[in-house]
């Protein structure tokens, strides 16, 4: 794919206070054409805010933020019309119905005739909307809205999307859909900046993610690099033959191991080194002369990665 | 189609004819489709939504069903005279007085509720980030409340007929009258409307409609009221020419006003870059033209002799104007955004005239001096004209003072209040609204402060006596001036008065220049490449433009 000049998606040392809270603190990164990007963060962490900047509903403190190149504080009413912005909250209107609704938005972008009706069939083929088409939308389940919202996000295909915790509410098999959607986007060549708590959910989907706290990006790149990076410690579980205690003086004495603890026979620990050095030091315990019966390591998940990066601070 | 072959000649006509009607029917139905593509996006939404709503179905069959009742009634007591007494009249403004309670109650205050229900339903911001302009929102809104005022005189409209039956109404009565009902009515949105976006917190939205609501009562009961004296009286004013030209006059400060209004409502949404205020200040000179203008219309037709009253009068409405408008402009955030500054005029003849027209509040001061010192030239100039022709100098000596002294306490005030605010502005925020208030309170304080000092004076004396302590005071000097009863400014002399006026005035326009100075030193800059990329791309430059001596 042929990237364009300029990213789609760039912040620009976006700050963003709300008197002494700072929600959004010096963040800069770029998604471009045909990325997935990933926005991850605990409670409070900035996501919608920074989010809601993009979408041109808010200002920054310091700093800007470009789509396709315009300044969303200069020219919103330009960002406007590339972007589509679906928040963490459904905007429902009384005595409408799923067609109408989306009707109202078409039109509102200035989607005309036959361009409209087109516009409106594929979104509804799209979210799998069609057998909805005259339901009220006050009678909607909350995945159906889920579903019509990002229909109302992608009415005037616009190259940017802005996803605020799109999967929330959604059950497995609309959580699987939903991902595919995304994936399907991606390869239209647009934009997407989706967010969400869990790096499980985004990580198949994202070409890159950022890790967000306290309105401060903790790292951004690729899930494999990310894990990469805090994937330096694991952790092990052992099982002997016969006394413990001569392993854990023996572990004692090394210095890339740490937390040793012995419970019913089974001695668990922390081992500083990536997976090599683990079965370097199986190989050690056994030429040591213990008999191992049972010896596990638990990789680290992407939930751990998590937890590794962000130290769980709410502001 | 086989069984064609066997259809007689006169059967072979009719698919020819189903063809054509198809087609017809086809073109009609694309036209309407195409006309309603045309129409604003929220009117079509609104429309549906009414028309599904249970409260707007149920308000109608309520005006029609009291259409009737009043119908039948009025039918049975007069009996079989209908026809011969003149009962026209009198059913004629009880539908008025019927349809009063939808135009001038319910589609005002749906009109101020749409705007808050959006943001109750959180659809508010989905609608600010699509591609319709703030302009188009309030038109949209606008619109749904023309539509429901449609379908409310629908519901009266058959008994309205009904009356023509009956004696002694006339076709033109009914028309104006249902003209300045609807008028009236789409006046009451607009402002609705302003209001609907001015307050956005709740507490603001509650007490806004309960003063919303008094007002729409009182308008409802001022239209039954005049709407009964008019079906009464009009066939009196309906012959006299000066009826129409007060009726246009007035049709004209209606619409400039609506304008006014209908910018000031988009700019309260408008994203903060945006430019809000210019184009307020253009509608501002045109309602200042068209308010000339009629004034001038007066003057040739009733001639010199009203030639002094005319210019009283003028530069009266003209200050209390700028007044108000002043109080607003020198109020605005004095920060041009770069957006603003990108079409800032280049040469030296547009610097030279249309800066004034930039947002700001320095250049908003400005601007409303200088439209005032227009005024007050023109009016002075009137005077002059008229004492010539009389020879009698008296009275124009008191009318200069006038002028004089009016347009000092525009510029002190205005200008006043305006470094009030900037003051202010150092050390805390402060809003639009914030900033119109410390104007009024600046005006008050003006007012107040020497009465209470009289007062504490001489707590014994009853009435205040006028003293050069109330020269703060600009509508009491104003009346006795504009009253010429020099008696009445008791040991103080006019001409101390007026020397001292224009002193402060003048002291209060120098501070101002050099507030101003920095703000109109913005130059123009150029687009961001992305930006000109794009309008390039939108709208490819034709080969040459006459250039005009404002750009280049
Ligand atoms: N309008 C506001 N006024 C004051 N503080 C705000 C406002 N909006 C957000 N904040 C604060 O900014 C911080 C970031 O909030 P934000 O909504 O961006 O978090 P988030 O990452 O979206 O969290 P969540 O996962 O819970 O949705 C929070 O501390 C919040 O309290
Ligand atoms: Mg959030």
């Amino acid at each position: 794919m042929i990237k364009p000049r300029h990213p789609l998606i760039e912040l620009r040392r976006l700050h963003r206070y709300f008197g002494t809270t700072r929600a959004v603190q010096d963040m800069s990164f770029e998604v471009y054409s045909g990325e997935v990007f990933g926005y991850i963060g605990p409670n409070g962490a900035g996501k919608t805010t920074s989010m809601r900047i993009l979408a041109t509903l808010d200002e920054p403190t310091a700093g800007d933020a470009f789509v396709d190149g315009f300044s969303v504080i200069d020219d919103p009413d330009r960002v406007r019309r590339r972007l589509g912005f679906m928040p963490d909250y459904f905007g429902t209107y009384q005595n409408v119905n799923v067609r109408e609704y989306l009707d109202f938005f078409a039109r509102a972008y200035g989607l005309r005739g036959h361009e409209r009706k087109q516009a409106i069939g594929s979104v509804m083929e799209f979210t799998m909307l069609d057998k909805l088409a005259k339901k009220p939308i006050d009678g909607l389940s909350k995945g159906m809205k889920q579903r019509l919202c990002l229909g109302r996000t992608m009415i005037h295909d616009p190259a940017v999307l802005i996803l605020d915790e799109p999967a929330a509410g959604l059950d497995p098999r609309a959580r699987i859909e939903l991902r595919e959607m995304i994936s399907q986007l991606a390869t239209m060549g647009k934009a997407v900046l989706i967010s969400s708590h869990i790096l499980t959910e985004l990580a198949e989907i994202c070409d890159k993610v950022a890790i967000i706290e306290t309105g401060r990006l903790l790292a951004v790149g690729t899930v494999d690099e990310i894990s990469e990076t805090s994937e330096t410690s694991s952790h092990v579980r052992l099982r002997l033959l016969g006394n413990e205690q001569p392993m854990v003086d023996w572990f004692a004495k090394r210095n890339d191991i740490s937390n040793v603890s012995v419970n019913v026979g089974l001695i668990t620990l922390t081992h500083e080194g990536g997976q090599e050095a683990q079965a370097l030091l199986l190989r050690e315990v056994i030429e040591a002369g213990f008999q191992v019966v049972e010896f596990a390591s638990k990789q680290k998940s992407l939930e751990d990665v998590f937890l590794h990066v962000t130290e769980g601070k709410i502001q | 189609m086989s069984s064609s072959d066997l259809t007689t000649a006169e059967e072979t006509v009719e698919p020819a004819t189903t063809d054509r009607l198809d087609a017809v029917m086809r073109r009609g139905l694309e036209w309407l489709e195409a006309a309603v593509d045309r129409v604003n996006p929220i009117m079509v939404k609104e429309t549906r939504q009414a028309l599904k709503s249970r409260q707007f179905v149920l308000t109608f069959f309520l005006v029609l069903i009291a259409c009737w009742i009043t119908s039948f009634a009025v039918v049975a007591i007069v009996g079989p005279e209908v026809y011969y007494v003149a009962e026209g009249p009198t059913m004629l403004s009880f539908y008025f007085g019927i349809l009063a309670f939808p135009l001038m109650l319910i589609v005002p205050y749906t009109a101020f509720r749409s705007l808050a229900v959006e943001q109750e339903d959180n659809t508010y911001e989905l609608l600010s980030i699509s591609a319709l302009s703030t302009r188009q929102i309030i038109t949209g809104k606008l619109g749904s409340a023309v539509v429901q005022m449609l379908v409310y005189l629908s519901a009266v409209s058959p008994c309205i007929a009904f009356t023509f039956l009956l004696r002694g109404v006339d076709t033109l009565t009914v028309a104006l009258l249902l003209f300045y009902f609807m008028l009236t009515s789409l006046g009451l949105s607009m402002m609705a409307l302003l209001a609907g976006t001015a307050a956005r917190a709740r507490y603001a939205q509650v007490i806004l409609s309960v003063v919303l609501v008094l007002i729409f009562a009182y308008f409802l009961a001022g239209a039954i009221a005049s709407s009964t004296m008019f079906i009464l009286e009009s066939y009196r004013f309906i012959r006299d020419p000066w009826f129409w030209i007060v009726n246009l006059a007035f049709l004209t400060a209606y619409a400039t006003t609506f304008a006014l209004v209908h910018s000031a409502a988009a700019a309260h949404i408008a994203f903060n870059s945006e430019n809000r205020s210019s184009p307020m200040r253009w509608t501002m000179l045109v309602q200042q033209a068209c308010f000339l203008g009629w004034v001038t219309v007066m003057l040739m037709a009733e001639g010199l002799r009203i030639f002094g009253d005319a210019a009283m009068f003028t530069l009266t409405v003209s200050a209390a104007y700028w007044y108000a408008m002043g109080a607003v402009l020198t109020s605005e955030w004095p920060y041009l955004s770069r957006r603003v500054q990108r079409s800032l005029p280049k040469s030296t003849l547009g610097e030279v005239f249309l800066t004034w027209l930039n947002p700001g509040p320095g250049t908003g001061y400005m601007f409303c001096i200088a439209n005032f010192s227009f005024v007050a030239i023109l009016a002075w100039a009137l005077m002059f004209a008229m004492a010539t022709s009389s020879g009698t100098t008296t009275s124009f000596f008191t009318e200069q003072f006038y002028v004089v002294v009016c347009w000092s306490y525009l510029v002190i005030f205005l200008g006043a209040g305006k470094l009030l605010i900037g003051l202010a502005r150092r050390f805390i925020y402060v809003s639009l609204t914030a900033g119109v208030l410390l104007h009024v309170l600046l005006m008050l304080t003006a007012i107040g402060l020497p009465q209470i000092l009289d007062y504490l004076a001489h707590p014994q004396q009853f009435r205040v006596e006028y003293s050069l302590l109330h020269i703060s005071n600009p509508f009491w000097t104003l009346s006795l001036l504009a009253n010429q009863s020099p008696s009445g400014f008791g040991a103080t002399n006019p001409i101390t008065l007026a020397t001292l006026l224009i002193a402060t005035a003048l002291v209060v326009v120098l501070l101002n220049i050099r507030a101003t100075w920095g703000e109109i030193q913005h130059q123009r800059q150029a687009l961001p490449t992305r930006v000109a990329e794009e309008e390039a791309e939108l709208h490819p430059t034709p080969e040459s433009k006459p250039q005009s001596p404002w750009e280049s």
